[in-house]
Protein backbone atom coordinates (compact mmCIF):
# COMPACT_ATOMS: atom_id res chain seq x y z
CA UNK A 1 0.00 0.00 0.00
CA UNK A 2 2.37 2.71 0.99
CA UNK A 3 4.63 1.67 -2.39
CA UNK A 4 1.63 2.71 -4.22
CA UNK A 5 0.92 5.79 -2.47
CA UNK A 6 4.96 7.46 -2.24
CA UNK A 7 5.43 9.45 -4.84
CA UNK A 8 8.11 7.73 -6.86
CA UNK A 9 10.89 7.80 -4.28
CA UNK A 10 13.33 10.90 -5.36
CA UNK A 11 13.02 11.10 -9.40
CA UNK A 12 12.05 14.53 -10.33
CA UNK A 13 8.58 14.98 -11.15
CA UNK A 14 8.12 17.08 -14.52
CA UNK A 15 5.47 19.81 -13.64
CA UNK A 16 3.47 19.27 -17.04
CA UNK A 17 2.28 15.12 -17.81
CA UNK A 18 3.51 14.38 -21.23
CA UNK A 19 1.10 14.14 -23.62
CA UNK A 20 1.87 10.02 -23.88
CA UNK A 21 0.79 10.02 -20.22
CA UNK A 22 -2.58 12.04 -21.14
CA UNK A 23 -3.23 9.71 -24.01
CA UNK A 24 -2.79 6.66 -21.95
CA UNK A 25 -4.45 7.43 -18.80
CA UNK A 26 -7.13 8.75 -21.14
CA UNK A 27 -7.28 5.61 -23.10
CA UNK A 28 -7.60 3.63 -19.69
CA UNK A 29 -9.76 6.09 -18.10
CA UNK A 30 -12.15 5.41 -21.23
CA UNK A 31 -11.72 1.94 -21.40
CA UNK A 32 -12.63 1.44 -17.93
CA UNK A 33 -15.82 3.86 -17.99
CA UNK A 34 -17.32 3.45 -21.26
CA UNK A 35 -18.72 0.30 -20.65
CA UNK A 36 -20.65 0.87 -17.30
CA UNK A 37 -21.63 4.09 -18.22
CA UNK A 38 -23.22 2.84 -21.13
CA UNK A 39 -25.06 -0.02 -18.97
CA UNK A 40 -26.03 2.86 -16.38
CA UNK A 41 -27.69 4.95 -19.99
CA UNK A 42 -29.34 1.82 -21.30
CA UNK A 43 -30.81 0.74 -18.33
CA UNK A 44 -32.79 3.87 -18.20
CA UNK A 45 -32.91 4.60 -22.00
CA UNK A 46 -36.32 4.06 -23.70
CA UNK A 47 -35.32 3.38 -27.22
CA UNK A 48 -31.29 3.14 -27.66
CA UNK A 49 -30.28 1.18 -31.07
CA UNK A 50 -30.73 3.53 -33.71
CA UNK A 51 -28.76 6.85 -32.33
CA UNK A 52 -26.27 8.27 -30.27
CA UNK A 53 -27.95 9.11 -27.38
CA UNK A 54 -30.93 7.11 -26.30
CA UNK A 55 -34.15 8.82 -27.47
CA UNK A 56 -35.91 9.46 -24.14
CA UNK A 57 -35.49 8.57 -20.36
CA UNK A 58 -37.65 5.96 -18.27
CA UNK A 59 -36.99 4.24 -15.02
CA UNK A 60 -39.77 1.20 -16.66
CA UNK A 61 -36.65 -1.11 -16.85
CA UNK A 62 -36.42 -0.67 -12.99
CA UNK A 63 -39.82 -1.28 -12.31
CA UNK A 64 -40.04 -4.48 -14.54
CA UNK A 65 -37.03 -5.56 -12.97
CA UNK A 66 -38.55 -5.52 -9.47
CA UNK A 67 -41.35 -6.84 -10.77
CA UNK A 68 -39.93 -10.03 -12.64
CA UNK A 69 -40.26 -13.36 -11.13
CA UNK A 70 -38.08 -14.67 -8.78
CA UNK A 71 -36.18 -11.04 -8.41
CA UNK A 72 -36.70 -10.47 -4.05
CA UNK A 73 -36.45 -14.69 -3.90
CA UNK A 74 -32.50 -14.46 -5.70
CA UNK A 75 -31.70 -11.13 -3.64
CA UNK A 76 -32.70 -12.79 -0.49
CA UNK A 77 -30.72 -15.92 -1.53
CA UNK A 78 -27.77 -13.84 -2.27
CA UNK A 79 -27.82 -11.67 0.48
CA UNK A 80 -28.56 -14.79 3.17
CA UNK A 81 -25.23 -16.91 1.26
CA UNK A 82 -23.22 -13.55 1.58
CA UNK A 83 -23.95 -12.80 4.73
CA UNK A 84 -22.97 -16.23 6.30
CA UNK A 85 -19.87 -16.47 4.30
CA UNK A 86 -18.84 -13.70 6.00
CA UNK A 87 -20.19 -14.97 9.07
CA UNK A 88 -18.43 -18.26 8.71
CA UNK A 89 -15.24 -16.99 7.15
CA UNK A 90 -14.70 -14.84 10.42
CA UNK A 91 -15.49 -17.33 12.86
CA UNK A 92 -12.98 -19.72 11.05
CA UNK A 93 -10.24 -17.15 9.99
CA UNK A 94 -9.59 -14.59 12.51
CA UNK A 95 -9.15 -16.60 15.60
CA UNK A 96 -6.90 -19.32 13.58
CA UNK A 97 -4.82 -16.05 12.22
CA UNK A 98 -4.58 -14.90 15.74
CA UNK A 99 -3.67 -18.28 17.14
CA UNK A 100 -1.11 -19.13 14.61
CA UNK A 101 0.22 -15.18 15.12
CA UNK A 102 0.23 -15.59 18.99
CA UNK A 103 1.37 -19.58 19.72
CA UNK A 104 2.34 -21.00 16.91
CA UNK A 105 4.90 -18.60 14.62
CA UNK A 106 6.47 -21.55 12.85
CA UNK A 107 2.88 -22.49 11.32
CA UNK A 108 3.36 -18.83 9.90
CA UNK A 109 4.25 -19.49 6.37
CA UNK A 110 2.23 -22.88 6.13
CA UNK A 111 -1.10 -20.89 7.05
CA UNK A 112 0.10 -18.23 4.31
CA UNK A 113 0.04 -21.13 1.57
CA UNK A 114 -3.08 -22.47 2.86
CA UNK A 115 -4.96 -19.13 2.70
CA UNK A 116 -3.69 -18.46 -0.83
CA UNK A 117 -3.70 -21.39 -2.37
CA UNK A 118 -7.92 -21.37 -3.50
CA UNK A 119 -6.61 -18.46 -6.02
CA UNK A 120 -4.94 -21.34 -7.73
CA UNK A 121 -7.95 -23.91 -7.97
CA UNK A 122 -9.88 -22.66 -11.35
CA UNK A 123 -13.60 -22.15 -9.83
CA UNK A 124 -15.27 -24.95 -12.04
CA UNK A 125 -12.55 -27.32 -10.92
CA UNK A 126 -13.64 -26.73 -7.38
CA UNK A 127 -17.14 -27.01 -8.50
CA UNK A 128 -16.33 -30.43 -10.09
CA UNK A 129 -14.51 -31.59 -6.78
CA UNK A 130 -17.08 -31.10 -4.79
CA UNK A 131 -20.11 -31.97 -6.83
CA UNK A 132 -18.58 -35.37 -7.38
CA UNK A 133 -17.08 -36.39 -3.79
CA UNK A 134 -20.39 -35.08 -2.18
CA UNK A 135 -22.51 -36.82 -4.77
CA UNK A 136 -24.33 -40.03 -2.41
CA UNK A 137 -24.67 -37.47 0.47
CA UNK A 138 -27.36 -35.41 1.85
CA UNK A 139 -25.06 -32.02 1.15
CA UNK A 140 -24.63 -33.56 -2.56
CA UNK A 141 -25.80 -30.09 -4.62
CA UNK A 142 -26.99 -28.53 -1.31
CA UNK A 143 -26.84 -24.38 -0.02
CA UNK A 144 -24.60 -26.03 2.62
CA UNK A 145 -22.01 -27.35 0.31
CA UNK A 146 -22.19 -24.20 -1.53
CA UNK A 147 -21.59 -21.95 1.60
CA UNK A 148 -18.17 -24.08 1.64
CA UNK A 149 -17.34 -23.75 -1.53
CA UNK A 150 -18.11 -20.06 -1.66
CA UNK A 151 -15.85 -19.45 1.69
CA UNK A 152 -12.91 -21.89 0.05
CA UNK A 153 -13.16 -19.02 -2.73
CA UNK A 154 -13.45 -16.58 -0.95
CA UNK A 155 -10.38 -17.19 1.88
CA UNK A 156 -7.92 -14.89 0.39
CA UNK A 157 -9.61 -11.86 0.81
CA UNK A 158 -10.67 -12.36 4.18
CA UNK A 159 -6.67 -13.64 5.23
CA UNK A 160 -4.92 -10.82 3.89
CA UNK A 161 -6.81 -7.84 5.57
CA UNK A 162 -6.93 -9.54 8.85
CA UNK A 163 -3.32 -10.99 8.62
CA UNK A 164 -2.09 -7.03 7.83
CA UNK A 165 -3.94 -5.67 10.48
CA UNK A 166 -2.81 -8.34 13.50
CA UNK A 167 1.03 -7.52 11.62
CA UNK A 168 0.47 -4.22 12.66
CA UNK A 169 -0.51 -4.45 16.47
CA UNK A 170 1.57 -5.81 19.08
CA UNK A 171 -0.64 -9.19 19.64
CA UNK A 172 1.60 -10.63 21.79
CA UNK A 173 2.02 -7.94 24.44
CA UNK A 174 -1.49 -7.25 24.67
CA UNK A 175 -2.37 -11.31 25.03
CA UNK A 176 0.37 -11.02 28.04
CA UNK A 177 -1.55 -7.96 29.44
CA UNK A 178 -4.93 -9.75 29.10
CA UNK A 179 -3.32 -12.81 30.89
CA UNK A 180 -1.31 -10.66 33.47
CA UNK A 181 -5.29 -10.12 33.88
CA UNK A 182 -6.86 -13.05 34.28
CA UNK A 183 -8.87 -13.38 31.13
CA UNK A 184 -8.67 -16.60 29.06
CA UNK A 185 -8.50 -16.86 25.17
CA UNK A 186 -11.59 -16.66 23.90
CA UNK A 187 -11.86 -13.55 26.11
CA UNK A 188 -8.72 -11.94 25.10
CA UNK A 189 -9.37 -12.71 21.56
CA UNK A 190 -13.29 -10.91 21.07
CA UNK A 191 -12.23 -7.74 23.87
CA UNK A 192 -8.79 -7.11 22.90
CA UNK A 193 -7.66 -8.39 19.34
CA UNK A 194 -10.89 -7.84 17.91
CA UNK A 195 -11.52 -4.40 18.70
CA UNK A 196 -8.02 -3.41 17.39
CA UNK A 197 -8.19 -5.19 14.16
CA UNK A 198 -11.51 -3.94 13.29
CA UNK A 199 -10.32 -2.01 10.43
CA UNK A 200 -8.87 -5.06 9.05
CA UNK A 201 -11.97 -7.34 9.72
CA UNK A 202 -14.19 -5.03 8.33
CA UNK A 203 -12.30 -4.73 4.76
CA UNK A 204 -11.85 -8.58 4.52
CA UNK A 205 -15.79 -8.72 5.25
CA UNK A 206 -16.89 -6.29 2.69
CA UNK A 207 -14.53 -8.04 0.20
CA UNK A 208 -16.40 -11.57 0.73
CA UNK A 209 -19.56 -9.67 0.97
CA UNK A 210 -18.75 -8.05 -2.59
CA UNK A 211 -16.94 -11.08 -3.88
CA UNK A 212 -19.58 -13.64 -2.97
CA UNK A 213 -22.45 -11.27 -3.61
CA UNK A 214 -21.28 -11.17 -7.49
CA UNK A 215 -20.31 -15.07 -7.79
CA UNK A 216 -21.81 -16.99 -10.30
CA UNK A 217 -19.74 -19.88 -11.15
CA UNK A 218 -20.29 -22.60 -8.39
CA UNK A 219 -23.44 -21.53 -7.24
CA UNK A 220 -24.81 -22.13 -11.10
CA UNK A 221 -22.61 -25.35 -10.78
CA UNK A 222 -22.75 -26.50 -7.19
CA UNK A 223 -26.75 -25.56 -6.74
CA UNK A 224 -28.28 -24.35 -10.01
CA UNK A 225 -31.78 -23.75 -10.01
CA UNK A 226 -32.85 -25.30 -6.74
CA UNK A 227 -31.42 -21.83 -5.09
CA UNK A 228 -30.86 -19.36 -7.80
CA UNK A 229 -29.04 -16.50 -6.54
CA UNK A 230 -28.94 -12.31 -8.09
CA UNK A 231 -25.95 -13.30 -10.74
CA UNK A 232 -27.73 -16.15 -12.03
CA UNK A 233 -31.17 -14.22 -12.75
CA UNK A 234 -29.23 -11.39 -14.26
CA UNK A 235 -27.47 -13.91 -16.98
CA UNK A 236 -30.82 -15.63 -17.37
CA UNK A 237 -32.13 -11.85 -18.30
CA UNK A 238 -29.06 -11.28 -20.57
CA UNK A 239 -30.89 -14.26 -22.75
CA UNK A 240 -34.44 -12.95 -22.29
CA UNK A 241 -34.81 -9.06 -22.07
CA UNK A 242 -32.08 -6.66 -22.58
CA UNK A 243 -33.37 -3.90 -20.58
CA UNK A 244 -34.13 -5.70 -17.44
CA UNK A 245 -30.88 -7.19 -17.66
CA UNK A 246 -29.44 -3.68 -17.57
CA UNK A 247 -31.33 -3.03 -14.72
CA UNK A 248 -29.96 -5.87 -13.04
CA UNK A 249 -26.33 -5.21 -13.98
CA UNK A 250 -26.44 -1.71 -12.97
CA UNK A 251 -27.81 -2.82 -9.31
CA UNK A 252 -24.91 -5.67 -9.24
CA UNK A 253 -22.08 -2.84 -10.16
CA UNK A 254 -23.46 -0.19 -7.72
CA UNK A 255 -22.91 -3.01 -5.05
CA UNK A 256 -19.63 -3.60 -6.71
CA UNK A 257 -18.97 0.46 -6.34
CA UNK A 258 -20.42 0.91 -2.85
CA UNK A 259 -18.28 -2.19 -1.22
CA UNK A 260 -14.95 -0.82 -3.07
CA UNK A 261 -15.66 2.87 -1.30
CA UNK A 262 -16.20 1.24 1.96
CA UNK A 263 -13.56 -0.60 1.69
CA UNK A 264 -11.28 2.51 0.85
CA UNK A 265 -12.87 4.63 3.54
CA UNK A 266 -11.97 1.51 6.14
CA UNK A 267 -8.79 0.78 4.71
CA UNK A 268 -7.64 4.23 4.60
CA UNK A 269 -8.09 4.03 8.71
CA UNK A 270 -6.14 0.79 9.01
CA UNK A 271 -3.73 2.71 7.32
CA UNK A 272 -3.84 5.21 10.32
CA UNK A 273 -4.28 2.38 12.46
CA UNK A 274 -1.03 1.28 11.29
CA UNK A 275 1.48 4.20 11.17
CA UNK A 276 -0.19 4.92 14.60
CA UNK A 277 0.84 1.60 15.87
CA UNK A 278 4.17 2.27 14.14
CA UNK A 279 4.75 5.29 16.07
CA UNK A 280 3.84 3.88 19.59
CA UNK A 281 6.41 1.06 19.16
CA UNK B 1 9.38 -32.40 33.55
CA UNK B 2 9.65 -28.99 32.35
CA UNK B 3 10.51 -30.35 28.38
CA UNK B 4 7.53 -32.32 28.99
CA UNK B 5 5.12 -29.36 29.73
CA UNK B 6 6.97 -27.11 26.78
CA UNK B 7 6.41 -30.30 24.52
CA UNK B 8 2.59 -30.33 25.97
CA UNK B 9 2.18 -26.57 24.92
CA UNK B 10 3.60 -27.44 21.45
CA UNK B 11 1.01 -30.24 20.98
CA UNK B 12 -1.57 -27.91 21.90
CA UNK B 13 -0.54 -24.81 20.08
CA UNK B 14 -0.86 -27.40 17.12
CA UNK B 15 -4.40 -28.34 18.09
CA UNK B 16 -5.55 -24.81 17.61
CA UNK B 17 -5.15 -25.20 13.70
CA UNK B 18 -7.46 -28.19 14.02
CA UNK B 19 -10.79 -26.12 13.00
CA UNK B 20 -9.43 -24.61 10.12
CA UNK B 21 -7.52 -27.75 8.80
CA UNK B 22 -10.79 -29.79 8.97
CA UNK B 23 -12.77 -27.03 6.88
CA UNK B 24 -9.94 -27.20 4.42
CA UNK B 25 -9.85 -30.97 4.34
CA UNK B 26 -13.79 -31.06 4.04
CA UNK B 27 -13.73 -28.38 1.03
CA UNK B 28 -10.78 -28.78 -0.69
CA UNK B 29 -8.35 -31.69 -0.31
CA UNK B 30 -10.45 -34.24 -0.04
CA UNK B 31 -12.41 -32.96 -2.99
CA UNK B 32 -9.33 -32.04 -5.23
CA UNK B 33 -7.71 -36.15 -3.90
CA UNK B 34 -10.87 -37.13 -4.92
CA UNK B 35 -10.82 -35.81 -8.47
CA UNK B 36 -7.07 -36.58 -9.03
CA UNK B 37 -7.99 -40.21 -8.57
CA UNK B 38 -11.24 -40.35 -10.27
CA UNK B 39 -9.46 -38.87 -13.54
CA UNK B 40 -7.42 -42.54 -13.12
CA UNK B 41 -10.10 -44.57 -12.59
CA UNK B 42 -12.54 -46.49 -15.33
CA UNK B 43 -15.78 -46.17 -14.14
CA UNK B 44 -17.48 -49.36 -15.56
CA UNK B 45 -14.35 -51.88 -13.92
CA UNK B 46 -13.37 -49.24 -11.44
CA UNK B 47 -9.45 -50.33 -12.45
CA UNK B 48 -6.63 -47.69 -13.00
CA UNK B 49 -6.78 -46.71 -16.44
CA UNK B 50 -4.72 -43.77 -18.64
CA UNK B 51 -7.88 -43.88 -21.10
CA UNK B 52 -9.36 -40.40 -19.76
CA UNK B 53 -6.02 -38.59 -20.23
CA UNK B 54 -5.49 -40.42 -23.83
CA UNK B 55 -9.09 -39.29 -24.86
CA UNK B 56 -7.90 -35.55 -24.46
CA UNK B 57 -6.13 -35.85 -27.90
CA UNK B 58 -9.84 -35.45 -29.29
CA UNK B 59 -9.74 -32.56 -31.55
CA UNK B 60 -12.84 -31.63 -29.10
CA UNK B 61 -10.99 -31.62 -25.75
CA UNK B 62 -7.68 -30.05 -27.77
CA UNK B 63 -9.25 -27.24 -29.42
CA UNK B 64 -10.97 -26.53 -26.12
CA UNK B 65 -7.18 -26.57 -24.47
CA UNK B 66 -5.86 -24.56 -27.19
CA UNK B 67 -8.68 -21.59 -27.16
CA UNK B 68 -8.30 -21.45 -23.36
CA UNK B 69 -4.35 -20.80 -23.60
CA UNK B 70 -4.50 -18.61 -26.78
CA UNK B 71 -7.14 -16.51 -24.86
CA UNK B 72 -5.43 -16.28 -21.60
CA UNK B 73 -2.31 -15.81 -23.33
CA UNK B 74 -3.05 -13.34 -25.70
CA UNK B 75 -4.98 -11.12 -22.85
CA UNK B 76 -2.06 -11.41 -20.25
CA UNK B 77 0.27 -10.32 -23.50
CA UNK B 78 -2.05 -7.18 -23.87
CA UNK B 79 -1.97 -6.40 -20.68
CA UNK B 80 1.38 -6.55 -19.72
CA UNK B 81 2.10 -4.14 -22.29
CA UNK B 82 -1.00 -1.63 -22.14
CA UNK B 83 -0.80 -2.08 -18.44
CA UNK B 84 3.07 -1.61 -18.02
CA UNK B 85 2.76 2.01 -20.07
CA UNK B 86 -0.30 3.42 -18.44
CA UNK B 87 0.96 2.03 -15.21
CA UNK B 88 4.37 4.31 -15.98
CA UNK B 89 2.12 7.13 -17.01
CA UNK B 90 0.18 6.90 -13.41
CA UNK B 91 3.42 6.63 -11.79
CA UNK B 92 5.16 9.83 -13.20
CA UNK B 93 2.05 11.60 -13.18
CA UNK B 94 2.41 15.23 -10.97
CA UNK B 95 -0.83 15.07 -9.21
CA UNK B 96 -0.94 12.65 -6.28
CA UNK B 97 -4.63 13.19 -5.89
CA UNK B 98 -4.98 11.72 -9.85
CA UNK B 99 -2.20 8.59 -9.12
CA UNK B 100 -4.78 7.84 -6.50
CA UNK B 101 -8.16 8.24 -7.44
CA UNK B 102 -6.16 6.05 -10.83
CA UNK B 103 -5.17 3.15 -8.79
CA UNK B 104 -8.43 3.19 -6.73
CA UNK B 105 -10.04 2.62 -10.22
CA UNK B 106 -8.03 -0.11 -10.98
CA UNK B 107 -8.46 -2.09 -7.64
CA UNK B 108 -12.39 -1.73 -8.30
CA UNK B 109 -12.73 -2.42 -12.26
CA UNK B 110 -10.03 -5.44 -11.94
CA UNK B 111 -12.68 -7.02 -9.37
CA UNK B 112 -15.41 -6.21 -12.18
CA UNK B 113 -15.47 -9.53 -13.83
CA UNK B 114 -18.48 -11.93 -14.64
CA UNK B 115 -21.58 -11.48 -16.44
CA UNK B 116 -22.35 -7.96 -15.33
CA UNK B 117 -19.23 -7.12 -17.38
CA UNK B 118 -20.39 -9.56 -20.46
CA UNK B 119 -23.40 -7.71 -20.68
CA UNK B 120 -21.57 -4.02 -20.54
CA UNK B 121 -19.60 -5.05 -23.15
CA UNK B 122 -23.05 -6.13 -24.92
CA UNK B 123 -24.19 -3.02 -24.71
CA UNK B 124 -21.12 -0.86 -26.42
CA UNK B 125 -20.44 -3.64 -28.92
CA UNK B 126 -23.90 -6.36 -29.55
CA UNK B 127 -25.19 -5.49 -32.75
CA UNK B 128 -26.97 -2.16 -31.45
CA UNK B 129 -24.74 -1.96 -29.03
CA UNK B 130 -23.09 2.38 -28.75
CA UNK B 131 -19.84 1.99 -30.33
CA UNK B 132 -21.66 -0.02 -33.36
CA UNK B 133 -23.96 2.79 -33.54
CA UNK B 134 -21.49 5.30 -33.84
CA UNK B 135 -19.29 4.22 -35.99
CA UNK B 136 -22.72 3.48 -38.21
CA UNK B 137 -23.64 6.94 -37.85
CA UNK B 138 -20.05 9.01 -37.86
CA UNK B 139 -17.74 6.10 -40.17
CA UNK B 140 -20.84 4.63 -42.11
CA UNK B 141 -18.54 1.98 -41.16
CA UNK B 142 -20.73 -1.72 -39.81
CA UNK B 143 -18.90 -3.66 -37.52
CA UNK B 144 -20.79 -6.44 -38.09
CA UNK B 145 -21.12 -9.13 -39.69
CA UNK B 146 -17.50 -9.39 -39.83
CA UNK B 147 -16.49 -8.83 -36.11
CA UNK B 148 -19.09 -9.80 -33.23
CA UNK B 149 -19.13 -9.25 -29.30
CA UNK B 150 -19.70 -13.27 -29.13
CA UNK B 151 -16.72 -14.36 -30.37
CA UNK B 152 -12.81 -15.39 -29.62
CA UNK B 153 -12.09 -11.73 -30.20
CA UNK B 154 -15.42 -10.17 -28.15
CA UNK B 155 -14.32 -12.12 -25.64
CA UNK B 156 -10.46 -10.72 -25.74
CA UNK B 157 -12.26 -6.89 -24.85
CA UNK B 158 -14.16 -7.65 -22.47
CA UNK B 159 -10.53 -10.43 -20.67
CA UNK B 160 -8.44 -7.14 -21.07
CA UNK B 161 -10.81 -5.01 -19.38
CA UNK B 162 -9.73 -7.33 -15.43
CA UNK B 163 -6.42 -7.77 -17.18
CA UNK B 164 -5.93 -3.90 -17.97
CA UNK B 165 -6.00 -3.04 -14.03
CA UNK B 166 -4.79 -5.55 -12.22
CA UNK B 167 -1.31 -5.14 -14.23
CA UNK B 168 -1.13 -1.62 -13.68
CA UNK B 169 -1.60 -2.42 -9.84
CA UNK B 170 0.94 -4.96 -9.99
CA UNK B 171 3.61 -2.82 -12.27
CA UNK B 172 3.57 0.25 -10.38
CA UNK B 173 5.07 -0.79 -6.76
CA UNK B 174 8.02 -2.28 -9.57
CA UNK B 175 8.79 1.40 -11.31
CA UNK B 176 10.52 2.48 -7.77
CA UNK B 177 13.14 -0.30 -8.14
CA UNK B 178 14.67 2.14 -11.08
CA UNK B 179 16.67 4.32 -8.63
CA UNK B 180 16.49 7.81 -10.03
CA UNK B 181 21.05 7.44 -9.40
CA UNK B 182 20.75 4.88 -12.10
CA UNK B 183 18.91 7.08 -14.76
CA UNK B 184 21.23 9.97 -13.51
CA UNK B 185 24.37 8.07 -14.21
CA UNK B 186 23.72 6.59 -17.22
CA UNK B 187 22.31 10.05 -18.72
CA UNK B 188 26.20 10.68 -17.44
CA UNK B 189 27.51 8.49 -19.78
CA UNK B 190 25.63 10.15 -22.87
CA UNK B 191 22.84 6.97 -22.87
CA UNK B 192 19.63 8.53 -24.31
CA UNK B 193 16.10 7.36 -22.85
CA UNK B 194 15.92 4.39 -24.82
CA UNK B 195 19.01 3.12 -24.52
CA UNK B 196 18.20 3.45 -20.95
CA UNK B 197 15.38 1.40 -20.98
CA UNK B 198 16.66 -1.24 -23.15
CA UNK B 199 19.72 -1.63 -21.42
CA UNK B 200 18.66 -0.94 -17.71
CA UNK B 201 15.16 0.13 -16.89
CA UNK B 202 13.62 -2.83 -19.08
CA UNK B 203 15.65 -5.53 -17.53
CA UNK B 204 15.18 -4.57 -13.93
CA UNK B 205 11.67 -4.91 -14.52
CA UNK B 206 11.74 -7.81 -16.80
CA UNK B 207 11.19 -10.22 -13.62
CA UNK B 208 8.11 -7.68 -12.68
CA UNK B 209 6.83 -7.96 -16.18
CA UNK B 210 7.64 -12.09 -16.44
CA UNK B 211 5.32 -12.54 -12.92
CA UNK B 212 2.31 -10.20 -14.31
CA UNK B 213 2.42 -12.40 -16.94
CA UNK B 214 1.85 -15.54 -15.24
CA UNK B 215 -0.32 -13.91 -12.33
CA UNK B 216 -2.83 -12.47 -16.02
CA UNK B 217 -2.72 -15.93 -17.64
CA UNK B 218 -3.95 -17.72 -14.87
CA UNK B 219 -6.63 -14.82 -14.27
CA UNK B 220 -7.95 -15.54 -17.71
CA UNK B 221 -7.39 -19.13 -17.72
CA UNK B 222 -9.87 -19.90 -15.03
CA UNK B 223 -12.00 -17.37 -15.50
CA UNK B 224 -15.66 -18.49 -16.41
CA UNK B 225 -18.76 -16.71 -15.76
CA UNK B 226 -17.29 -13.93 -18.47
CA UNK B 227 -17.19 -16.59 -21.20
CA UNK B 228 -20.49 -18.31 -20.18
CA UNK B 229 -22.27 -14.95 -21.09
CA UNK B 230 -20.98 -14.05 -24.08
CA UNK B 231 -20.01 -17.12 -26.45
CA UNK B 232 -22.01 -19.91 -24.12
CA UNK B 233 -21.68 -22.49 -26.70
CA UNK B 234 -19.79 -20.54 -29.98
CA UNK B 235 -16.47 -21.21 -28.75
CA UNK B 236 -15.38 -24.40 -27.03
CA UNK B 237 -13.11 -23.48 -23.68
CA UNK B 238 -11.85 -25.72 -21.08
CA UNK B 239 -13.68 -24.27 -18.22
CA UNK B 240 -16.70 -23.87 -20.35
CA UNK B 241 -16.46 -27.83 -21.30
CA UNK B 242 -16.11 -28.83 -17.42
CA UNK B 243 -18.68 -26.89 -16.48
CA UNK B 244 -20.75 -28.57 -19.19
CA UNK B 245 -19.89 -31.79 -17.89
CA UNK B 246 -21.72 -30.92 -14.41
CA UNK B 247 -24.26 -29.73 -15.18
CA UNK B 248 -24.76 -32.67 -17.17
CA UNK B 249 -25.81 -31.06 -20.04
CA UNK B 250 -23.04 -32.95 -22.30
CA UNK B 251 -23.39 -36.82 -21.65
CA UNK B 252 -19.93 -38.02 -21.72
CA UNK B 253 -17.90 -40.11 -19.12
CA UNK B 254 -17.48 -37.92 -16.01
CA UNK B 255 -13.72 -39.42 -16.04
CA UNK B 256 -13.57 -36.94 -19.11
CA UNK B 257 -13.97 -33.75 -16.96
CA UNK B 258 -12.23 -35.30 -14.26
CA UNK B 259 -9.14 -35.19 -16.43
CA UNK B 260 -9.79 -31.99 -17.87
CA UNK B 261 -10.03 -30.73 -14.34
CA UNK B 262 -6.36 -32.20 -13.22
CA UNK B 263 -4.77 -30.69 -16.07
CA UNK B 264 -5.96 -27.23 -15.67
CA UNK B 265 -5.63 -27.77 -12.48
CA UNK B 266 -1.80 -28.48 -13.16
CA UNK B 267 -1.74 -24.91 -15.79
CA UNK B 268 -3.13 -23.27 -13.06
CA UNK B 269 -0.72 -24.75 -10.48
CA UNK B 270 2.64 -23.84 -12.72
CA UNK B 271 1.60 -20.27 -13.53
CA UNK B 272 0.91 -19.31 -9.89
CA UNK B 273 3.93 -21.35 -8.76
CA UNK B 274 6.33 -19.48 -11.23
CA UNK B 275 4.23 -16.24 -10.48
CA UNK B 276 5.57 -16.88 -6.49
CA UNK B 277 8.89 -17.39 -7.54
CA UNK B 278 9.36 -14.39 -9.51
CA UNK B 279 8.07 -11.83 -7.41
CA UNK B 280 10.94 -13.06 -4.59
CA UNK B 281 13.23 -12.65 -7.83
CA UNK B 282 11.47 -9.17 -8.63
CA UNK B 283 11.86 -8.24 -4.49
CA UNK B 284 15.50 -8.38 -5.06
CA UNK B 285 15.55 -4.85 -6.69
CA UNK B 286 12.68 -3.17 -4.63
CA UNK B 287 14.10 -3.71 -1.74
CA UNK B 288 16.31 -0.99 -0.05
Amino acid sequence: MSNKSNPPNGTPIKKRPAFWQIAAIAFFVLYMFLPIISTYMFSIATRWDRSILPEGYTLQSYVRAFQASYFTVTLRNSLILSISSVIVSLMIIVPTVYWVHTRLPRAKSLLEILMILPFGIPTVVLALALVRVYSLTPLSRSPVLLLGAVIVYSMPFMYRPVANALQAIDAHTLTEAGQSLGANTFRILMSIIVPNILPGILSGSLLVFATVFAEFTLTRLIVGASFKTFPLLLVEYTRINGNIAAAFSVISFTIAWLASILILRVGSKDHAAQTEAMQAR
Amino acid sequence: MAKNTRGNIRVGAWLGLVPFLVFCLAFEFIPIIFLLRGSFIDKTTQGLTMNHYLQMGRAIYTNSFINSIKLSGITAIIGVILGTIIGYAIYRWPSERLRQALISLSDVTTNFAGAPLAFAFIVILGMNGVITQFLIQYFNYNLYPKFTIYSFSGLMLAYVYFQLPLMVLLVIPAFSAIKKEWKESAESLGANNFQFWRRIGLPVLMPSLFAGFTLLFANAFGAYATAYTLVESQLSLVTLQIGYMIAGEVRHDPGIGMAMAVLSLIIMGLSIGIYQLTTVRARKWTKS
